[in-house]
Order: C-alpha cells, then structure tokens, then sequence
C-alpha cells in the first residue's frame, strides 16, 4: 500500500542501546595496575521491528562486546539498554524469551549429539513439541542426517548450522547473528542468508556481524560501522559504499595509451597501465571531467569498464584511517 | 522458578555423562577401590588388635561418609568447570535460564550421583566386610546431609574461584578434599590432632560430625552441644558460598569472563 504524502511512518522499535559503555579492567592508579580498556565506547542505535542492521568493523572494533552485553552475557559499565521496553535487571528472563543468538565461534557440550544439544536448548525455550521442531530446522540446514552425530565430530561449517538451527528454534522476535556464515560452503552460505531474510520477512529483527560485504549488503537495512569501540559512521550498505567516492576506471586503449597516463597524472589522478589497459582512481564527480579530457586529446579504447565504491572499499578504507 | 529449564539442565548432565566412562569411573570405581584399601586396611588392624577395636567399623564409616562431603564438593565445582571447558556458558546464560535455575538442576544432578555412588559403597561394603549402616540408626542420616551440605560450601567457593582465576585454581576442585580432610578427623578423633590444629578443626563442620558418627559407633550419648554447632557452622558456610558465588558470577559478568575462552 502507498503511504499516504506527509505521513511518517515508523516501526516499531524492539531494541534501544543509549550511550552503551564496557570498559574492561581497573584505572592504571589501581594497585593491579592493568589498566583500562574501553571497548565500546558510548554507543546509541536502536533496531526496529523487521530490520537487519549490520554491524561492521575490524577485529577488536567492539562488535562482540556489542552482542554480548546485548545478550546480558557482559554487564555494560554505563548505558541504557531497552529490548522491547523492558531492561534486564528487571526482566532477563521475558527479554531472553524473545531473543536468540548464534555465533560461528560458540560450542555446544562435545560429547553430546546435536538433537541432544538442541533439545537441551529447546527446553530452556520451553519450545512446544521440541524435537519436531528441531528436526524441521535441521532439515532446512541440511543437518537432518546429522542429528544423532556428537557436536565435536562435526566439520566447522556443520557446528555453524546447529548454531543456525539453535538460534531459530525458538522462534525469536530478534535474533542477533555473530558471522553467521562464517566457515560455511558458498551454497549453504545461500540457504543461510535465505533463512535470514525469510525471518526478517516474518517480522523478526535481526542484528548481524559479518566479514562478508557482499552478505551485508545484500541482507541489511542499515549498517553501524564500529572502531575503537565507537560507531563512526551509520547508513545503508549503498551509502556508506558511496561515502568512499572512489570508482575505478578501466580503458582497453587502442591509441593514445602515454596521452592517457599524462592527462591522469596531470590531473592528480592515480594511476597504473599494465599491457593494453590502464586503470585510474578518480572521485565519482570527476568521472565526467576525465573522460571528455580524453576526448579532447584524441584518445581512442575499446572497452571501458567503471567500478563503483562498494561497501568493502569503504571497510577497507575506514578499517586504514584509524589504524 | 522454572521447573522446565530446572529439568532442561538435570537431563544435559545425563546426556553428557553417560558417553564417558570416565565419570561412571569417578561414580563408580574411585570410592570402591577407596573401600577396599580402608577395608583391607582396618581387617589387618582389628586382626593385630585381637578385635579389642572395631577398625572396620571406624574406618569404613569413616570412608564411607566422606565420600558424602567428597563427591558434594567435587560433581558440583567439576559442573561448572566442565560448561567453562565446553565454552558452554554463553550458550545456556544467554537464555532465559536463571543462575538459582542452573544451581538446584546441578545440585540435583550430584544429589543423584551421591545417592547412586553412596548406595553402591553401602552394598561393597555389606558384601565384602559385613558393615551394615542402619545399624547405626537414625542420626547417621544427619551426620550424611550435615557432610553433604558441606560439600555443597566448598563447591560454591571453588566454584566461585573457577569462575574467577580460570584454570589456574582448578586443582583445587581435588585438592580441597585432601587439605580438609585431617582437619575433619575423619579417622581419629580431635584430640589426635596438635593444639593448633585442634583451633582450625573446629572452625569446620565435617569435624563435630565425625565426631558424632564416632560417638554413635562406640554407642556413647552425642554431644547436643557438638551438633547445634555444626547445624550453625554448616548454615553459615552455605549462605555464605551461595552470596559469595552470585557475588563472583556478577563480576564475572562484569568483567567478560563468561564469554571469554577458558
């Protein structure tokens, strides 16, 4: 249905993290002597009803402090935490109800099966007519021959789809995902990410870490990029890509090839010419401005190929700025 | 309460003990092998004492009852350790399930171990050395719940060190019974010890209970006094674990050590 012209609408927000601070250790002054290390530092989002936001950063940004403390597993040291209105240190056990969670680096008990594992799991969920359930979830994760094998005699990519089926089984209304598919074959990556969107699809909100751009940007709304414990910037995967500016222009030259890497240099654009064809980084405002320069100087190519920013040249490059 | 997750938690430490024969080896073997040395032991005893002392009785009641304070202590701290070696804690604590909830499933897991390895020492040792435990009446109950409850103590405080230190204290969860045992004259009585120790003795529990279950074997009247004593000593050390240990898991939520790799 259109929304009607002047009216605002708004989902409803499930989760609301305010100024959420984790400082691990004690003040240098202290006899310990250890230090402080922050490692989220005052950061505020909230998520709505049936959005998947991406948090991104590099290793040791603050992501999995982020999950953890939002799973009541870390106490933050300051903040305001609401997940659907509620706080944990009135009502844990109604949040984690309504909350799942899976992570590529998380165990279940070794020497137990993974049907016992999760019927272990469904309990604790209180989940109504559990092994149906959890044989249901296996089968779409392509684990159903599985069930009866222990947990530590499986690959790493079939401990990742118990989790998977772990974190679903329970039906949640938000479902937080630490690197859901790491380690995971491309086509079971596939069905995963298929499985994401169907529960963003079913109304579940759904807050993802990922090292895989292409994943979150096909699968987010929005997307937090964190370092040093601080978001520093927060958009669409599309436009964050596009804070980057940069395109790569590719020219398979017929004539003009030293014309081409003057005009460039000239320009103050980077560039580098390997056989026939050249390459130049150029802002994507002066896309224009570089080509009709090479019209003008009589430059001839055959094929010319232009790259946008994606959202992994903008990881790269804010990963590069605050080293 | 949640009597659902509570079982949740009872039926996982069936599922994870009975693949590994090692643990139906610390149920089973370990105490029985214990017995048979004690046994052995006190049958040359009372053989070289032309039977003016009942060794048997002393030593295998002696045996048999710390296993009450032994395995409490150990199946409950060996818990914990176990999920903290599975990286099993943000998994089953990031569920609705409450730390009272894993608590009572964990203590009613090793009560049930207790009584399964408890009643098998009991039949080894009506079998093997005709010691028979109801002959001693009524108040041998108290003395194994007194002992059971102690273990419970120790088991929140290493616990809570576990979950603290990390491996580092481990030993302890084996160590703790050898260090209490001499202080808990489970074999002699208080007076065998040397003053100083007679002191650390009696801040003990386990101590004023085996000296009850002496008082009952020799037949003479128990202390009143002696029991009122360790009722409060037991009562004291199990509230104040229990605080100490939801004070730990608290700092340990604090500090990340949930999540961390042990």
């Amino acid at each position: 249905m259109d929304r009607p012209f002047g009216v605002i609408f708004m989902n409803k927000i499930v989760l609301s993290a305010q100024g959420l601070t984790k400082t691990f250790g004690e003040p240098a002054s202290t006899r310990s002597n250890r230090g402080e290390f922050t490692a989220v530092d005052h950061i505020s989002f909230t998520l709505e009803e049936g959005e998947v936001l991406g948090i991104l950063g590099p290793n040791g940004a603050g992501k999995t402090t982020t999950l953890f403390m939002l799973l009541d597993l870390i106490t933050p040291t300051s903040g305001d935490l609401t997940m659907f209105g509620m706080r944990y240190r009135d009502d844990r056990e109604k949040i984690l109800q309504r909350v799942n969670f899976a992570s590529a680096y998380m165990d279940m008990v070794p020497r137990m099966t993974i049907m016992e594992n999760l019927l272990i799991m469904a309990m604790l969920y209180q989940v109504k007519k559990p092994k149906e359930v959890i044989r249901t979830w296996a089968a779409s994760m392509g684990i159903a021959s599985l069930l009866g094998m222990e947990y530590q005699k499986l690959s790493a990519g079939q401990k990742t789809r118990a989790q998977m089926c772990k974190a679903f089984l329970s039906s949640p209304e938000i479902l937080l995902l630490d690197e859901p598919t790491a380690s995971l074959d491309p086509d079971i990556s596939v069905t995963v990410r298929k499985h994401i969107l169907d529960a963003k699809n079913r109304g579940v909100s759904i807050i993802i870490t990922s090292h895989n751009m292409a994943e979150v940007e096909e699968i987010c709304d929005r997307v937090l990029f964190i370092n040093h414990g601080k978001i520093v910037a927060e958009d669409t995967p599309e436009g964050l890509a596009q804070a980057v500016r940069k395109a790569r222009v590719q020219l398979m030259m017929t004539d003009g090839q030293k014309r081409t890497i003057a005009f460039a240099k000239r320009a103050g654009f980077p560039v580098r010419a390997n056989g026939r064809f050249v390459t130049i980084d150029v802002d994507e405002d002066d896309i224009a401005y570089l080509l009709s320069g090479l019209a003008e100087k009589g430059v001839e190519y055959r094929q010319i190929t232009i790259d946008k920013p994606t959202l992994e040249d903008y990881f790269i490059a804010e990963s590069r700025r605050n080293l | 309460m949640n009597l659902m997750r509570v079982w949740a938690i009872v039926i996982k430490f069936w599922f994870d003990t009975k693949r590994d024969m090692f643990r139906l080896f610390d149920v089973f073997w370990w105490p029985a092998f214990n017995l048979f040395v004690w046994g052995l032991l006190s049958t040359y005893l009372s053989k070289l004492s032309n039977g003016s002392v009942n060794f048997v009785l002393l030593f295998l009641a002696g045996t048999i009852f710390w296993s009450f304070f032994d395995r409490a202590s150990r199946d409950i701290s060996r818990s914990m350790v176990e999920e903290l070696w599975n990286r099993n804690l943000p998994n089953i604590f990031s569920t609705p399930l409450t730390l009272t909830e894993y608590l009572a499933g964990v203590l009613i897991v090793a009560f049930i171990k207790l009584v399964i390895g408890s009643a098998f020492l009991l039949i080894l040792a009506k079998l093997f050395y005709g010691f028979q435990i109801s002959a001693l009446g009524w108040p041998v109950v108290g003395i194994m719940a007194g002992l059971m409850i102690f273990g419970w103590s120790v088991s929140f405080i290493i616990q809570s060190c576990v979950l603290r230190f990390g491996h580092t204290v481990e030993v302890f969860i084996w160590a703790v019974t050898v260090l209490l045992q001499p202080f808990s004259c489970v074999f002699y009585p208080l007076s065998a010890l040397p003053e100083w120790a007679q002191w650390v003795a009696r801040g003990f529990p386990s101590m004023y209970l085996f000296e009850q279950m002496r008082a009952i074997i020799s037949g003479t009247p128990v202390s009143p006094g002696d029991t009122m004593i360790s009722i409060v000593l037991n009562a004291t050390y199990l509230i104040l674990s229990v605080a100490f240990f939801y004070r730990t898991f608290g700092y340990a939520k604090t500090n990340g050590l949930l999540t961390k790799p042990f």
